[in-house]
């Protein structure tokens, strides 16, 4: 056994998560788009720039392949010239971090969609220490604080939650996710007997 | 993403993808801790004239990059002006409530906004990722596995483009493009992940059988090195930097040195 992920699986990541990292980039605009109607109603959108770390590991199941997915698709939106520039990389690097951590806390062992929650609200947190530093969202009047922080959170768990797992049971319905993760225990069962 | 734009090479972009990537974000965790609107204006006009006079595109679409930028001040700067804490109150109406350290506060987020996007910008035009990523493998030994998937995965962007194009008209050809956002937006990932996943592990495949390995000592085809260029790369950044400080002193445009 090699140590780590392989070529294919970081692969597959990474061609997943550009395809997620074209999504994160044209969701600039339509985020902005929303912005002006106010009270944060852009915020109930925000969860969607968390979904390729929930996805990939998803289909994957592997340490590392969260954090990898939210980089490589930061990554790509940032080739693709985003409207945040730079500061995109490093919310990808903060908010994989955190959806790894939640994966992590139960040895990549659980697939439902409790943890993948966790990890949108991993992500969430990660995101909201950088506003901290970067948008002094401390500084926003705590009726609107609260307001934007229950967006974020409702908006994260119900994109890269509910949604994300809904859509990677689809497509674990078309065949393709047997190609890419590793046999399982059912698997050997099934041959046995 | 570069697309078939004509442009000039200038200095910019003959320094080290990963040196000037690096000076990047060290510049943008230094604007993070600036809270001098004097400063940080100074800083955003200096790579204003950086990003119209040296990323060596022409001017109509240099402008036309610009505007989205615009939106994003404007937004930005909005949310933390009409519902941020002060005292000194200019308006208040209904729930909007200006102060004068609100809107302060607020320009400056804007301004912080413009700078993070255009240190973005002036990277991702200047710099070709295939260079990059290269450049990466070489000065800091990223490992191949991981570069050269996301050469590839970068190289399959415009595929994905296209591909998203076909799922679009044969959905419209079969009269399928109705349904409410969810059901929409899953009618079009689930055929894009799928035949991105069969992708990646053709590709995989092949990159295998063609002996791509974790050899220590492989050769480059672009070989990226460290010129002179990235000398005066840095010493325009610090004295950019060094500059927006002396005349945020000198010549403030606001008696303020600390929005927080």
């Amino acid at each position: 056994m090699q140590k780590g992920l392989k070529l294919t699986d970081i692969l597959t990541t990474v061609v997943i998560s550009i395809v997620f990292g074209i999504v994160y980039k044209l969701w600039g605009p339509f985020y902005y788009f929303v912005k002006p109607f106010g009270l944060h109603i852009d915020q109930l959108i925000y969860g969607m720039w968390f979904i390729a770390a929930t996805v990939a590991f998803l289909i994957i199941r592997k340490p590392g392949v969260a954090l990898l997915a939210e980089i490589a698709a930061s990554s790509g939106e940032f080739i693709m010239g985003s409207e945040w520039g730079l500061e995109v990389l490093l919310y990808g690097v903060v908010q994989g971090l955190f959806a790894e951590v939640a994966f992590a806390a139960f040895r990549y062992k659980r697939f439902d969609l409790f943890v993948v929650s966790l990890a949108a609200i991993g992500s969430t947190i990660g995101s909201l220490i950088m506003d901290f530093y970067k948008g002094y969202i401390e500084a926003l009047a705590p009726w609107n604080l609260a307001l934007f922080l229950l967006a974020r959170f409702v908006g994260a768990v119900l994109i890269s939650g509910v949604f994300a797992s809904s859509l990677v049971k689809a497509l674990e319905a078309t065949g393709v996710t047997q190609l890419v993760r590793s046999a399982s225990k059912e698997d050997f069962d099934q041959l046995n007997r | 993403m570069r697309l078939d734009i004509r442009y000039r090479e200038t200095w910019l972009h003959q320094t080290n993808p990963t040196f000037k990537l690096l000076v990047m974000l060290s510049v943008f965790l230094l604007v993070l801790f600036v809270h001098n609107p004097n400063v940080l204006i100074n800083l955003s006009l200096g790579l204003l004239l950086l990003f119209f006079f040296y990323t060596g595109y022409p001017m109509k679409h240099l402008v036309l990059f610009f505007l989205p930028f615009f939106v994003i001040f404007v937004s930005t700067a909005s949310s933390m002006t009409f519902f941020g804490q002060g005292t000194t109150t200019w308006v208040r109406w209904g729930l909007v409530h200006i102060t004068k350290e609100s809107f302060f506060r607020g320009m400056h987020l804007g301004f912080r906004a413009l700078s993070f996007a255009l240190l973005g910008l002036l990277f991702s035009l200047t710099t070709r990722p295939v260079y990059l990523f290269y450049s990466l493998m070489q000065q800091l030994k990223v490992k191949p596995k991981y570069a050269y998937s996301f050469l590839a995965g970068v190289r399959l962007i415009p595929v994905m483009l296209e591909e998203f194009q076909t799922v679009q008209n044969a959905l419209k050809v079969r009269g399928a493009d109705e349904g409410g956002p969810v059901k929409k937006m899953k009618r079009y990932a689930v055929p894009l992940l799928s035949q991105s996943i069969r992708r990646a592990q053709r590709i995989a495949i092949a990159m295998e059988a063609k002996r791509f390995s974790e050899a220590k000592n492989r050769t480059f085809y672009y070989q990226i090195g460290v010129s002179r260029y990235d000398v005066i790369f840095l010493v325009t950044m610090i004295g950019l930097i060094g500059l927006s400080y002396y005349m945020a002193s000198v010549f403030p445009y606001f008696p303020l040195t600390d929005v927080r």
